[in-house]
């Protein structure tokens, strides 16, 4: 049977075997735009513009990987204060992802109320500002670029920044409260995967693409790994994955407790700032190969370049969304196939977007 | 008419300059010369520095306005080349005192013109006319896409350099026979 | 368009960052009250289906792929003709930006809609302002006539340029330019490719997310709401012997380079040095 899953950032649809009970699952994609391919030969510092449109939710993550990648390749330095600041506006995309994702796409899948989005859109437009206090305007900047930041701020600034930090962390009751009500009538233990766990401090050189034309899954040591808020959080919500394993009830919880680590993270990283450090230092271009891993919202984030003359000969980006929803096969199957088999079907949905899919990244 | 009178003391004074040189040219030798009073000829120059200034302006503004018909003609840039070389030249023999102020006075004493014609302040008339040409050059992919003040430096010090030799005399052939000569190397350094 | 417009809001192929900027918009909820949605990508709505509408938004370029079983351009034929006003939401859909075609405009040729273009009106931006769509929406559910230039776009929000309002205002007209990244002086002009004095937008009069701009952050203007959208070498200014290639909109080049070489003369002192400069602290409790 066939289900077209939507509202998750694009569409897939899942090709379902089994009656009641799922046996297997096969997930396809849509979308695809050829963004490797269009940055060839595109001079190195445009990336700092076509990256940030992979993605309309995460964009900030393709940024900053962007910006990463190529200071890897030139070796190049950079300033605490810059490195800080980046710091912060990325924790902001993170912590503004996990809450649309959880109301608006989540949240419908067992409660259909529109009060919900509203709710969300208050915490994120206020994050959206943060993120524009620092960074021009979100979505769709580009102030990190190799070397450091384009931006100059002020105290001024940061107190504007920090003071919506504060009122965020207000909601934090409301919305555990939100999290207990969305499993009033949903079984806790579903949605258990592979139970296998990567975070950026990996081995490059065990990461594999495997054709899936024009997409590509990807392996880790030859095994598919989940990625993402519960590999990060894992051992700050010890309690909980001792009892649930990783179940839904794990995944979302991690996702809910992270949006309120980072909050008080980014308290924490303003109080380090130091403005009298240069936000950007220029560095040495030369002809090389780079690459640059980072946690993005929905997980492992890789960009890969090769710089020629100041253009780009390669890019390659591999996003979580591709580690967690690849098309596996049954005997090694992906963490998404493995939580939906032998699950019933009523709960596909919500087990699926469980892992906050962002289907215009695996199509980039 | 005082815009006319104005125009025939400049003229007077910039062949009074060419003359006896800058300082020893006072508002007094311009006025007998014109026939003037003294007192009348502040009506038109508040000082011998005013006058200078104004002077800059006026030989800046008609070289500028030459330059400015031959870009607006429809030739390739190394006709231009050619034509405003041309221009200069027989601006040099023909009225040798508009030149002789701009590299006598104006680019030897600067310290009188630095209260109001800073920079290329003053210049500016036939400053602008000379980056039209360029970057219509490199628009056309006719001339070399490279600094302006390098491409600058070499065109005017360049032509500079020929019209001083040909004030001392050293050059064998009149100046406007080496009209095409210059505009080839010009053209030969700039193209693209 | 009776009371509450019947409104499709369909995902052509892009990155959805046009809905995300939507959501930024501060009035959002009083405006969906009046709008009756049909139809959104990222919006808990009733399913996808073809029907008739009173707006039609369409987000994303074109491109002949498949969607809900169907094919994307199928789709998008058959809701434009059933619709009555069509909103290009985007560059991509405006003018094709990166991944497509548009729908009136692509950047050199005309689009496949072309011949239906008084349906149309174009919002490109990439993404666009909340406060864009936010207007254009009122002005369909108010029956208003809307100005549009001869690209389609909204007068009141393309007049303006991007240049218009920016802080570094000052720097430009003194011609002090920036010499590098990093800092709130200078002019982003004429070293680091800032396209606001040509790039018809908004965006420093009506700031993005209340707060901001892309100039104000240092970050040159990329040009994203004209339709060669994006260009190449972004962060460079194109010059030809020095002098920038493109020039302030209405300006003659020789009106440029007169007031440029003018005010790069004459010195403002105030503005030749940074503002104030930071001690450097190890005090951590500061912030």
């Amino acid at each position: 049977m066939k289900k077209l899953i939507t509202k998750i950032e694009g569409e897939a649809t899942l090709q379902i075997q089994g009656d009641e009970v799922v046996e297997w699952v096969d997930i396809e994609f849509h979308q695809f735009r050829g963004i490797e391919k269009y940055l060839e030969n595109k001079h190195y510092m445009d990336a700092l513009v076509i990256n940030p449109r992979v993605c309309g939710i995460c964009g900030h993550s393709h940024l900053i990987a962007t910006a990463k990648a190529i200071e890897n390749a030139f070796e190049a330095e950079l300033s605490d204060k810059a490195k800080y600041i980046r710091e912060l506006t990325l924790n902001f995309e993170i912590i503004e992802n996990h809450i649309k994702w959880f109301y608006i796409t989540l949240f419908p899948t067992q409660i259909k109320d529109k009060k919900y989005l509203f709710k969300a859109l208050q915490f994120s437009q206020k994050i959206s500002q943060a993120i524009a206090l620092i960074a021009g305007q979100y979505p769709h900047n580009s102030y990190a670029i190799p070397g450091g930041i384009t931006s100059d701020i002020t105290y001024l600034d940061l107190t504007k920044v920090k003071n919506i930090l504060l009122e965020l962390q207000k909601f934090e009751n409301e919305i555990w409260d939100d999290f207990d009500l969305f499993f009033k009538n949903l079984p806790k233990e579903t949605g258990k995967s592979n139970n296998r766990f990567l975070t950026k401090d990996l081995d490059i050189s065990k990461v594999k693409e495997i054709q899936n034309n024009p997409y590509q899954n990807v392996t880790y040591d030859g095994l598919y790994y989940e990625t993402g808020p519960l590999a990060r959080m894992k051992k700050n919500i010890e309690f909980v994955y001792q009892e649930y394993e990783d179940s839904i009830y794990s995944r979302i919880y991690a996702r809910v407790y992270e949006i309120f680590y980072l909050i008080n993270k980014n308290i924490e990283i303003i109080s380090l700032v130091d403005l009298s450090e240069k936000s950007y230092i220029k560095p040495k271009i030369i002809s090389n190969k780079g690459y640059s891993i980072i946690e993005a919202p929905r997980g492992i984030l890789i960009h890969e370049i090769e710089i020629l003359n100041e253009k780009i000969k390669r890019y390659n980006i591999i996003v979580p969304t591709q580690f967690n929803l690849s098309n596996g096969t049954k005997e090694n199957p992906s963490a998404a196939q493995k939580a939906m088999i032998n699950e019933r079907k009523e709960y596909l949905d919500t087990i699926f977007k469980c892992f906050d899919i962002c289907a215009v990244c695996v199509g980039h | 008419m005082r815009e006319e009178k104005k125009e025939v003391i400049m003229r007077t004074a910039l062949s009074l300059f060419a003359k006896k040189g800058f300082y020893s040219t006072t508002i007094a030798d311009i006025a007998k010369e014109m026939g003037m009073s003294v007192g009348n000829m502040y009506n038109y120059f508040a000082s011998k520095e005013a006058l200078a200034k104004e002077l800059l302006l006026y030989t800046s503004k008609k070289f500028g306005s030459e330059i400015k018909k031959i870009n607006e003609q429809n030739i390739t840039s190394k006709e231009k080349i050619e034509k405003i070389i041309e221009l200069y030249f027989n601006m040099a023999v023909n009225e040798p005192e508009v030149v002789d102020y701009f590299m006598r006075v104006y680019l030897s004493n600067k310290e009188i013109f630095n209260n109001g014609c800073e920079g290329m302040l003053c210049v500016s008339a036939f400053v602008t006319e000379i980056m039209i040409f360029f970057e219509e050059g490199v628009r056309k992919k006719e001339l070399k896409n490279q600094d302006f003040f390098v491409a600058f430096g070499l065109f005017m010090g360049y032509i500079g350099g020929i019209v001083f030799l040909n004030n001392d005399g050293v050059l064998p052939k009149p100046l406007t026979e080496y009209t095409k000569d210059v505009s080839e190397n010009i053209y030969n350094a700039l193209k693209a | 368009m009776h009371l509450k417009p019947k409104v499709i809001w369909i995902d052509a192929i892009g990155c959805n960052g046009c809905s995300h900027s939507f959501f930024n918009l501060p009035y959002l909820s009083t405006l969906l009250e009046k709008l009756d949605i049909l139809y959104h990508p990222l919006l808990e709505s009733d399913e996808f289906k073809i029907q008739e509408s009173d707006i039609l938004v369409i987000e994303g370029a074109l491109k002949d792929i498949k969607k809900f079983d169907s094919n994307l351009l199928t789709i998008i034929e058959k809701l434009f003709v059933n619709t009555k006003r069509v909103i290009a939401l985007g560059s991509c859909a405006s003018f094709g930006g990166m991944f497509g075609e548009g729908l009136i405009f692509n950047k050199e040729k005309l689009g496949k809609f072309y011949p239906c273009k008084n349906k149309v009106i174009n919002l490109p931006g990439c993404p666009i302002h909340p406060e864009w769509l936010g207007y254009i929406f009122d002005m369909l559910i108010e029956n208003k006539p809307i100005l549009l230039d001869e690209e389609n776009r909204p007068k009141e929000i393309y007049s303006f340029v991007s240049h218009s309002g920016c802080i570094r205002n000052e720097y430009f007209d003194w011609k002090v330019d920036s010499d590098d990244f990093g800092s709130k002086e200078g002019c982003l002009f004429y070293n680091q490719g800032c396209q606001g004095p040509f790039t018809h937008s908004s965006c420093n009069k009506i700031l993005w997310n209340e707060v901001s701009s892309k100039p104000r952050a240092g970050t040159p203007c990329f040009g994203c709401t004209e339709r060669n959208f994006p260009k190449e070498n972004l962060f460079k200014t194109d010059t030809m012997m020095g002098i920038p290639s493109k020039i302030p909109l209405g300006v003659t080049k020789r009106a440029y380079l007169t007031l440029a070489g003018i005010a790069k003369s004459l010195k403002n002192e105030r503005l030749e040095k940074r503002l104030f400069e930071y001690e450097k602290t190890n005090n951590k409790n500061r912030g």
